[in-house]
């Protein structure tokens, strides 16, 4: 049994663990393939959560910013967002640095590429405002093209058969031909694979704090405009912050060693974030404000016969662009599966690939994200490179090495590897070292001669 | 809809987003408004086809690298995304299906140009067919009847001109790709 070819025939029961952008785009994909070679599939997505809800309890805890890429690659495959869903398009990146702020725009494309977006209807108290969930704007689409969405929360699955078995309080739902984990990095959840999947374990998560701000959509656009912000301010225990402006409201997203409500907080008094804020602003006792988890490794096999584990689940990219990575993983697993097969062998040889190179690109990235720390908390390199930086957006016609690599990194756009190796070019780091050099020689000579 | 949650960027009333005859690799999906393309000649301006949200253009020059074959124009206010060469690129080396719509657009339109062809060649023949008639009923020569039918094509093509420009300014699609 183990080792015959097992294929998804038409008419093959498909069950989806989970109604994010993962599971959507699984469904998405699957369908569409299915379709173009002539078979039909039985899609079951299971999401508990409703993303039509306001609040914490329609939401899944992400700062929601669609990449640039992602933006482009969705446009291709015939998923535009619609103005519903976009809260802000964004053309460029304010970098915040206790020496100065710097804007950094595309090189590339002189557009509003970005965008963002609330993962459910939006923050408790805003159901008048028109906000439309990503999550279910994507779930639509999945609905679209064939799969149905059930509402029952999957608190146990049998594999004891040839074909997994679902069940949900007590009762038996369904058995499947494929099982989809896309159900992100809830641990409980992950524990009850990990028992039943011989081999898989969870990747390994760390915690942010994320906060949803309302200030107007006039001051929200008037101060903080079609940029995402970001905040390198050594605030102790914060690595950076991000303010990601959306409609009425800004979402902050604080990444540093287990940050909690207090970091918010420090983070909103501070004077460089303070001028953003109206006169007078101060934290309301009670905010809305989460600490969800972000995946930063990879899961360790995530598939297995007759069962893949996609997104968050899965495999990742470091501290961007989680749809992004929940788009590749999920398209790369429903493409195996009906181009392949759902045997264990075949997840191995056609869709393990895609996570490892993922995997094998963080590792590019814990070494950029080091760097840029680093850099961060080293005035005078961080005061040459934004001086550079400076210079460069002035003339955005001229090649801008060092720009592009802050965009790339912050927007995801380009991977972590390219990156890495644009880095390594030795007229980058002997501009940047001279530039270290020179600038407090040139400060000093203007003070002497200013004296 | 908010002008602040459209993406892309915006071009007003007949703004030109593509020239035809210059050099550039982007390719465009359209989010938001109308679009025209247009070929100039002598002078006057033809235009092939009314393309509307989600509809993609510029993909042609995304694979031969030949200049652009056609102008495109904003017909009201049109928000357009820009797709940019090298990471399309780079997203088609990991993901080769991502090509899969375009190549399925391109066939769409080679399967539309066939039909204009075939429609075209089919005037072409009722033309032919009714000069010789005429030519066996009046028994005049066909060199006698140049000038006749320079002004009845001339008359046509106004006449198809003035259609086409009805129709762009109505908004109504005159070709959905």
């Amino acid at each position: 049994m183990g080792g015959a070819k097992v294929t998804l025939h038409d008419g093959a029961r498909v069950a989806i663990i989970g109604g994010g952008p993962a599971g959507s785009f699984f469904g998405i994909f699957a369908s569409k393939l299915a379709r173009d070679m002539g078979k039909a599939l039985d899609l079951t997505i299971y999401e508990r959560k409703s993303f039509v809800t306001h609040g914490a309890s329609g939401c899944n805890m992400c700062a929601g910013v669609v990449s640039e890429s992602l933006v482009q690659t969705l446009a291709l495959e015939g998923i535009n967002l619609p103005p519903t869903v976009v809260q802000c398009g964004i053309e460029s990146y304010y970098f915040h640095t206790l020496d100065g702020s710097i804007e950094i725009k595309s090189s590339r494309l002189s557009q509003r590429g970005i965008a963002t977006v609330f993962r459910g209807s939006g923050p408790a108290g805003s159901v008048a405002k028109g906000i439309q969930s990503f999550d279910d704007f994507l779930l639509q689409k999945a609905i679209e093209h064939g799969a149905c969405v059930k509402r029952s929360f999957i608190d146990r699955v049998c594999m004891e058969g040839d074909k997994p078995e679902l069940y949900s309080g007590g009762n038996m739902l369904q058995d499947c031909d494929l099982l989809v984990g896309a159900f992100g990095i809830k641990a409980g959840t992950g524990k009850m694979y990990e028992d039943i999947i011989p081999g898989y374990k969870v990747p390994p998560t760390v915690k942010t704090a994320q906060s949803e701000i309302e200030l107007g959509s006039d001051w929200v656009a008037h101060r903080f405009g079609h940029s995402i912000h970001i905040f390198l301010l050594r605030i102790p225990g914060i690595k950076f912050a991000s303010v990601i402006p959306k409609g009425d409201y800004i979402t902050i997203s604080v990444l540093g060693k287990d940050p909690k409500a207090d970091h918010i907080k420090a983070f909103l008094n501070h004077d460089a974030m303070k001028k953003f804020l109206p006169s007078g602003f101060k934290v309301p006792e009670k905010f809305c404000h989460c600490f969800p988890k972000i995946s930063v490794g990879a899961a360790r096999k995530p598939f297995a016969r007759r069962t893949a584990f996609v997104g968050d689940a899965s495999s990742t990219r470091l501290y961007k662009d989680g749809i992004g990575s929940a788009y590749i993983t999920a398209k790369a697993a429903a493409h195996t599966a009906l181009l392949h097969g759902i045997g264990e062998k075949d997840f191995r040889e056609y869709y393990f690939p895609t996570c490892k190179s993922l995997n094998r690109d963080n590792l590019f990235g814990q070494f950029l994200f080091a760097a840029n720390h680093l850099m961060s908390v080293v005035s005078p390199i961080s005061r040459s490179y934004f001086n550079i930086v400076r210079c460069e957006q002035k003339s955005l016609q001229k090649n801008t090495p060092y720009s592009d690599i802050l965009w790339d990194m912050f927007t995801g756009s380009r991977c972590y590897k390219d990156i890495f190796m644009r880095t390594l070019h030795p007229w980058w780091i002997i501009y940047l070292l001279g530039a270290v050099v020179i600038y407090p020689f040139k400060k000093a000579v203007f003070s002497f001669i200013n004296r | 809809m908010s002008e602040d949650s459209l993406l892309g960027r915006l071009y007003k009333d007949d703004e030109i987003i593509v020239e035809e005859g210059t050099q550039s690799r982007t390719m465009y999906v359209i989010q938001g408004g109308k679009v025209k393309v247009v070929k100039s000649a002598k002078g006057s301006e033809t235009v092939l086809a009314l393309l509307g949200a989600g509809d993609i253009f510029g993909e042609m020059s995304l694979f031969d690298a030949s200049p652009r074959s056609a102008t495109i124009k904003a017909v009201g206010e049109a928000r357009v995304l820009a797709i940019e060469y090298e990471g399309l690129l780079k997203r088609i080396k990991m993901d080769p299906t991502l090509a899969l719509r375009i190549i399925k657009q391109m066939c769409q339109r080679i399967r539309d140009l066939n039909g204009r062809l075939i429609s075209a060649q089919r005037t072409m023949h009722h033309t032919s067919d009714t000069l010789l008639q005429l030519k066996k009923a009046e028994d005049v020569r066909i060199k006698d009847l140049e000038p006749k039918i320079i002004t009845i094509v001339t008359q046509l093509q106004e006449k198809l001109h003035a259609i086409t420009e009805q129709y762009v300014h109505q908004g109504e699609s005159l070709h959905e790709y």
